[in-house]
């Protein structure tokens, strides 16, 4: 059952995916709750608008620019292959990492209409904040999904998502670093790997 | 009470041999790096799936086999079902691991939860007509998951390499006891043998398998279509889901006494 849940939850939360290894200042719970209040508003506003597919992904991708820190996910996803990475590949990568997450996020669009979501709770966590919220979806059942907010740059940005202690960041590094191990540690193949996945979803829209 | 036993060992080790023995013998390792080359070689011990070349074997069967059989079945029952029948199909079976999950709760020494466990079945198979409503969550008493791989956890029993396994899924070499001890500890086993119950627990291990895959009908679809190594996804998945499951007992510190006792001064 809780593998049920967690599973389901973490693909409900997909479209927020983001991660942070930066330093950051303490940032309070009530702007930390604030904050994803709002974000979570945006983001059901706009699954839910009558607006075409094409549009409701356009402002998706913007708004998760907006609240989630990309750069900084895309870092810690890459993890310790940032090292073996040229400059160049890790500009590369980013710039997939950037498209993929656009990509995925609007392929669970159409699955989210009808999503309703309520914050419950901030608890401080180090310099971070985890705000406990509810989502609901219809003939879905409702997954409890905790954002982790940091403050960068004087903005609180989401940095990471955790759904029955699975943490959306730990999964994606995970994902990638398998993708790097089977071709020798090559994160040429990883590059490869997300621009043929980019190719198949973007065919099949 | 010889026949019993042999009845018991027979359908509970023929949910687990099956699988281990086939993993046994087609066991390809992976390959670890040389020690020297210490980043590689401690993310390889970090990873501990030293069977991944025959995990992803096996990972393609399941898939192969969900493709043609448990998916189609799934969208089927999804059709002619509600969103509420199956949450009280969920509920019928859930309720008929409550006595597995009181046993374990004893065995990690937090007699509340097993407590819970235990009016949570006499009241929902009861009041709640066999399990098929969940009456006693709004007496008080929630739904807390335990298995027996969390027992051993909790004993210190390290979780042992990665399995992946036909028909099962993901699993380790601690957690795959699991399915045996369960399955010994269903009602249905307790029982006296007949054929009547092993024809009843065969059915509610189907629907259960078949209610449990419709709720991740999209969601599946959706890790295959997004991931870039679903096997390496679903590992990692099932590996955080784990240890936040052990982590929450560990930490869970309730209280031995009812309501109406007073709490002892501390």
């Amino acid at each position: 059952m809780h593998f049920r849940r967690f599973i389901l939850g973490a693909i409900a939360s997909a479209p927020m995916l983001t991660v942070t290894v930066c330093a950051a200042q303490a940032l309070s719970p009530n702007t930390a709750k604030s904050f994803i209040s709002q974000s979570g508003d945006k983001l059901v506003g706009i699954v839910n608008s009558n607006a075409s597919e094409s549009q409701k992904a356009t402002e998706l991708r913007g708004l998760v620019n907006q609240i989630v820190a990309v750069d900084q996910v895309g870092d810690y996803v890459l993890g310790r292959y940032k090292n073996v990475a040229t400059p160049g590949q890790q500009q590369q990568f980013q710039t997939l990492f950037h498209q993929l997450l656009s990509y995925n996020i609007t392929y669970q669009i159409k699955a989210y209409q009808g999503v309703t979501f309520q914050v419950n709770s901030a608890t401080p966590q180090g310099d971070d904040v985890l705000v406990d919220t509810t989502v609901t979806a219809p003939d879905k059942a409702p997954a409890d999904v905790g954002w982790v907010v940091e403050e960068s740059a004087g903005q609180p940005k989401i940095i990471d998502v955790i759904v029955a202690g699975t943490s959306l960041r730990i999964t994606t590094r995970n994902d990638y670093a398998g993708v790097i191990t089977d071709n020798g540690g090559q994160v040429s193949a990883l590059l490869n790997a997300m621009q043929s996945q980019i190719s198949k979803i973007s065919a099949a829209q | 009470m010889k026949t019993k036993l042999k009845h018991r060992l027979r359908h509970g080790m023929a949910m687990t041999i099956p699988a281990l023995a086939l993993a046994t013998a087609l066991a390809g390792c992976a390959t670890a790096p040389p020690k020297s080359d210490t980043a590689d070689y401690q993310a390889y011990q970090q990873l501990n799936d030293p069977l991944e070349p025959t995990n992803r074997v096996f990972f393609k069967v399941n898939n192969t086999l969900d493709r043609y059989v448990m998916k189609p079945v799934a969208e089927g029952y999804v059709h002619i079902t509600t969103q509420g029948i199956r949450n009280h199909v969920g509920d019928f079976t859930s309720n008929i691991g409550e006595p597995a999950r009181m046993l374990n709760f004893m065995a990690e020494g937090h007699p509340t939860d097993a407590g819970t466990s235990l009016v949570r079945f006499l009241v929902n198979s009861t009041v709640g007509i066999g399990g098929i409503f969940d009456p006693a969550s709004s007496l008080g008493y929630p739904e807390t998951d335990t298995d027996f791989g969390l027992t051993l956890a909790s004993w210190d029993v390290p979780p042992g390499p990665y399995l992946y396994l036909p028909a099962f899924g993901p699993s380790g070499v601690r957690d795959v006891w699991t399915y045996p001890f369960d399955w010994f500890a269903t009602p249905m086993e307790a029982a006296p043998a007949s054929a009547a119950l092993s024809d009843f627990g065969y059915s509610e291990t189907g629907i259960h398998l078949v209610n449990t895959r419709a709720g991740l009908l999209g969601t599946i679809d959706q890790i295959n279509a997004t991931a870039l190594d679903p096997y390496a996804t679903f590992r990692s998945l099932y590996r955080q889901s784990r240890a936040s499951q052990l982590q929450q007992i560990q930490q869970r510190d309730t209280r031995t006494w009812p309501d109406w006792y007073h709490q002892p001064a501390k």
